[in-house]
């Protein structure tokens, strides 16, 4: 209590003190009076009992500051006089104050904006218990499309049963749903689970219960798991879902509980519902057929386990039952199984490009310090007089320092608030960036920990610059008399540090910037691939009329086509619409049904994989409506009808790949492999009636794939894709088109409208903004780096003003000494431009994976970032080799 | 050390608490008059160790000051003992007996030792 009185009476004396000193002053003179009045009654002479008086006082000013120091707070005062003093300062270099600040708040935001993503999606621990006891479990084989081919439900029991390591599995399937509303229908992304699903991830609800064991099998009731952001964006967070019931592809669903927050994994998803909802996965067909793979595994090692017995048992397993059934796994297709760490198949594709963010960003940050550091030295030399006086009147080393600190921490925190300004736009811009590569982008904000980053940042830096900064030495201030208030001491080390900090300014920046010529070039070469269509303005539009649950029942697939065959014949009499076709997926949308295909009369060589073409339907005007050349025999024709002969047309890759050399149309094909059973697709003989161009159907940066065409009459209308072309300005039928459908197909469900130009941009954009950004990064280092550059070099010339003048006077002319400057510049230049190429090299072997189209030693790449740095790097060099250049001798000798 | 002593930390809180007690409301001049010849002169006070002094028990609420007439018709400021700072004292010339007794235990000459 005392002490929070005390605390409290100084708080207000170091406010207010101030206002008591006159009262304090009469005390003290009142006090001294009545002393003298006592000596001068004792018999002394007023004059000598004055001074004794005094003398026994102890000094009046002396007794004021002691009051002072108990009043209020002193240290206090202090820190507020270095601040004053700092402000003080910095207001009279504005021009300093204000390059450094900025140049310090470019680096802080990006690194800022950069560290909150990077932390969020890769070094924030999981929600998931025990997170890295899980592993994600994939199956590849050779060829396009192998990457993963997922596991079938016996092969994940053989897993169950043979790997002791892994303590549970569960089984994930991605699957779409339509889940009906008031009066609107929206498609939801649903992962279907086995009960065990939530306890192997480790997660648990927030609300209600997850699905457990007892929901698996058949004749249970069909339970969902809500995600939790589609449980805030879709129902408000309204904690009285629980328990409701939601129609769902014609059933009932209760939902049974909200998940906690957590990445999406392996998909995104807007909910989890077990099994029974779907009837083909509780199907014989799924539960038994070894070769029908819709199941993502993942697992989780058991206490004690390892990675590698993982793995070891999981090859084992595998070993086996590719020996066991011989007919399920073609050798030549090599099947194999990895098993990964979760959190690395979680950040897989954000990782490279994150860490290339973060690395280019922490470039900028140390050009962006070398920068300051540089510019403060050269302050510090011409404020040097100033602070040698201030140390011969008595400022001891330590208040020295604290003065600089408290002057750089005002820089650094400045340049740091702005820093977080800039990051507050950086971050935005990143979400959208991140979405695309990883599933934890919704939990990246600038929380304290980034503040706190920025703020160690900031601190970190002042303390580097102040002690960076070298102080008046004993004797200095005779020194600086003697030397007339000029160069007080030795700049050698000086220099040498300042030419070391350019050297270093100019590496980096080559590194950014051919980092950054890279990408751009890799997004050039992505944004010139041919789509294989012959025009952008074409707009598509899926409109899936034919439910999953609803496509056995009898006539609904001939009520489908005929809502479609309406359609078609609305659209294309709207006004504008030149050509409209129907097929699934829409042009340049990959189609996730991909089968091995075998050609009549074609023995694959042993070893050699069977090829797997990827399944699409068209009608006739498909290919002319979307723009795909027709290289050989006829389009589809609307003699191709259900009971005619069943007729395919297939792309360039599958007719080169079973008919090189010769004419596919004519031959024979036929769809194959043991999966066909669990499907209503025939592997009757299809005669090929036509051979297209190849479209970029995965994106732009991706080998195209076999595809077999089939007529959209000869199959179930699945999907539903409208392809409509347009003169101009296609996207501008987009109303006119949703209104034609909304009249035939009210609640239906209408998705993927997009123009082929934002598909393809879709596929660039990713690129564009990684080139944009590093670009970015890239000007801003040059900029920093040729501002410092020119610094050094003005400041070199100042500080050799007499040095040039005696030149002069002695004959050299002004292109000597321009040449000489030149010359120190260059020096540095070439020095810089050797380390940076040599770091260029190193970076764009490491981002490698990012590049498309490009070598990640391009010659070109890096001869252009030299010859620009050179340019520019000599520009900067020109300014002050210039005023060299025009050093009148006779005033500079005159002025010494 | 015959010379004159420095006032110990401390110790000048109570001499100056216990003038004002036996004293009554005093200036400053007074408290340093009494505190000196009290001491018989062994100790000085200067104005830099007093003033600080009487404004920290100021701070603490022991004592609170006011602007009057002095007997000799000069303005001067006195320095009153509050209820708090009268605890205080009681308090503090417990302590400080305590203590002395207890360095002068340990000070006096042990007779076993002998």
């Amino acid at each position: 209590m005392k002490y929070v009185r005390i605390a409290l009476a100084r708080i207000i004396g170091f406010f207010t003190g101030h206002r008591e000193d006159p009262d304090l002053r009469d005390e003290l003179q009142a006090h001294l009076e009545m002393e003298t009045a006592e000596f001068i009654r004792r018999g002394m002479p007023p004059d000598e009992a004055r001074r004794q008086a005094l003398l026994a006082s102890g000094g009046l000013t002396q007794a004021v500051e002691a009051v002072r120091d108990q009043r209020g707070l002193p240290w206090m005062e202090s820190v507020v006089s270095d601040i004053r003093y700092a402000l003080r300062a910095l207001r009279h270099s504005p021009a300093f104050t204000a390059v450094v600040v900025i140049t310090l708040a470019l680096g802080i935001g990006a690194n800022t904006a950069i560290f909150s993503v990077v932390r969020a999606v890769v070094l924030k621990p999981l929600p998931h218990r025990e997170g890295d006891r899980l592993v994600y479990l994939k199956h590849s084989i050779d060829g396009p499309g192998g990457e993963n081919v997922l596991f079938s439900v016996p092969e994940v029991q053989d897993f169950r049963d043979g790997a002791g390591s892994l303590g549970g599995i569960a089984e994930y399937s991605p699957f779409t749903f339509t889940l009906r509303g008031e009066n609107d229908a929206v498609r939801v992304r649903a992962g279907l689970v086995t009960g065990n699903f939530f306890e192997v991830m480790g997660l648990s609800p927030i609300l209600g219960r997850v699905t457990q064991p007892t929901d698996d099998g058949i004749g249970v009731p069909p339970v969902m798991v809500l995600t939790h952001d589609y449980w805030l964006k879709r129902f408000n967070g309204d904690s009285a879902m629980v328990g409701r019931q939601v129609r769902l592809e014609g059933k009932s669903v209760t939902v049974i509980g909200v998940m906690e927050p957590a990445p999406y994994f392996p998909d995104r998803v807007d909910v989890f519902l077990n099994m029974v909802i779907s009837e083909h996965h509780t199907s014989a067909m799924m539960v038994q057929g070894r070769t029908h793979r819709m199941t993502e595994m993942i697992a989780r090692l058991v206490p004690g386990a390892t990675l590698e017995q993982a793995r070891a048992e999981v090859g084992a397993v595998h070993a086996r039952i590719t020996n066991e059934f011989k007919d399920a796994y073609d050798p030549g297709s090599h099947y194999r199984v990895t098993v990964i760490p979760f959190r690395q198949a979680l950040g897989s594709r954000a990782q490279l490009t994150l860490w290339l963010l973060m690395g280019a960003a922490a470039f900028v940050m140390i050009i962006a310090a070398a920068n300051v550091a540089n510019l403060t030295l050269m302050r510090g030399v011409r404020r040097e007089p100033e602070l040698v006086a201030r140390a011969a009147l008595g400022a001891g080393t330590a208040r020295l320092r604290r003065l600089l600190l408290a002057e750089n921490l005002l820089l650094t925190l400045m340049g740091g608030l702005v820093g977080v300004m800039i990051a507050i736009g950086g971050v935005g811009l990143l979400v959208s960036l991140v979405d695309r590569y990883s599933a934890r982008a919704n939990e990246i904000r600038l929380d304290g920990v980034a503040l706190g980053f920025t703020l160690m940042i900031s601190v970190t830096l002042a303390l580097l610059l102040s002690f960076l900064a070298s102080l008046p030495k004993e004797g200095a201030f005779a020194a600086l008399i003697s030397g007339g208030g000029h160069r007080v001491s030795g700049g050698l080390k000086r220099q040498r540090l300042q030419r070391g900090l350019v050297v270093a300014q100019v590496a980096v920046s080559v590194v950014l910037l051919a980092g950054a010529g890279l990408l751009t070039r890799t997004m050039i070469q992505l944004s010139r691939v041919n789509t294989g269509l012959r025009t952008e303005e074409v707009l598509t539009m899926e409109v899936p009329l034919l439910e999953l649950a609803a496509a056995f029942v009898p006539g609904a697939d001939a009520t489908a086509k005929e809502r479609y065959n309406r359609m078609l014949r609305e659209v294309r009499a709207l006004p504008g619409v030149l050509d409209v076709g129907l097929g699934s997926p829409s042009p340049l949308r990959r189609s996730s049904v991909q089968f091995d295909v075998k050609a009549e009369g074609k023995t694959l060589a042993v070893g050699e994989a069977m090829p797997r073409a990827e399944l699409r339907t068209a009608n006739p005007e498909y290919f002319s409506a979307a723009g795909i050349p027709l290289l050989r025999g006829r389009p589809f024709a609307s003699t191709d009808q259900a009971g005619a002969g069943m007729v395919v047309i297939i792309n360039q890759t599958l007719a080169d790949r079973y008919f090189p050399g010769e004419d596919a149309v004519g031959r024979r094909i036929a769809w194959t492999g043991d999966v066909l059973r669990f499907t209503p697709i025939s592997g009757d003989w299809r005669t090929v009636v036509g051979v297209v161009g190849n479209t970029q159907d995965g994106g732009l940066d991706t080998e195209p794939r076999p595809v077999v065409f089939m007529p959209f009459t000869q199959m179930l209308a699945m999907g539903g894709g409208l392809v409509i072309r347009a003169d101009s300005h296609v996207a501008r039928l987009t109303p006119a088109v949703t209104r034609v459908v909304r009249r035939i197909a009210p609640t239906a469900l209408i998705e993927n409208v997009m123009t082929v130009a934002q598909i393809k941009d879709q596929s660039v954009s990713p690129r564009r903004l990684n080139a944009v950004l590093v670009s970015a990064f890239g000007i801003l280092a040059l900029i920093i780096a040729a501002v410092g550059i020119a610094g050094v070099l003005a400041f070199s010339v100042s500080a050799r003003t007499n040095e040039i003048g005696i030149r002069m006077s002695l004959g050299a002319d002004g292109g000597m000494v321009q040449r000489m400057i030149l010359r120190e510049g260059g020096v540095l230049l070439a020095f810089g431009l050797v380390l940076g190429v040599a770091g260029a090299l190193f970076a764009a072997r490491v981002i490698r994976g990012l590049l498309f189209g490009v070598t990640p030693h391009d010659p070109l790449t890096l001869l252009g970032v030299a010859v620009m740095m050179s340019a520019i790097g000599l520009c900067a060099c020109w300014i002050p080799a210039l005023r060299a250049a025009q050093i009148d001798p006779a005033i500079t000798m005159r002025s010494q | 050390m015959a010379g004159k002593l420095d006032v110990k930390q401390g110790t000048l809180a109570l001499m100056i608490l216990k003038t004002i007690e036996v004293l009554g409301p005093l200036h400053g001049y007074g408290i340093a008059r009494r505190i000196e010849e009290t001491a018989k002169n062994r100790l000085t006070l200067n104005y830099g160790t007093l003033y600080p002094a009487l404004l920290k028990l100021e701070q603490e609420g022991f004592i609170k000051a006011e602007w009057r007439q002095s007997e000799n018709n000069r303005r001067a400021k006195y320095y009153a003992l509050t209820a708090a700072g009268r605890k205080q004292v009681a308090r503090e010339a417990r302590e400080w007996h305590q203590t002395a007794d207890l360095i002068a235990a340990f000070l006096a000459p042990r007779r076993e030792s002998e």
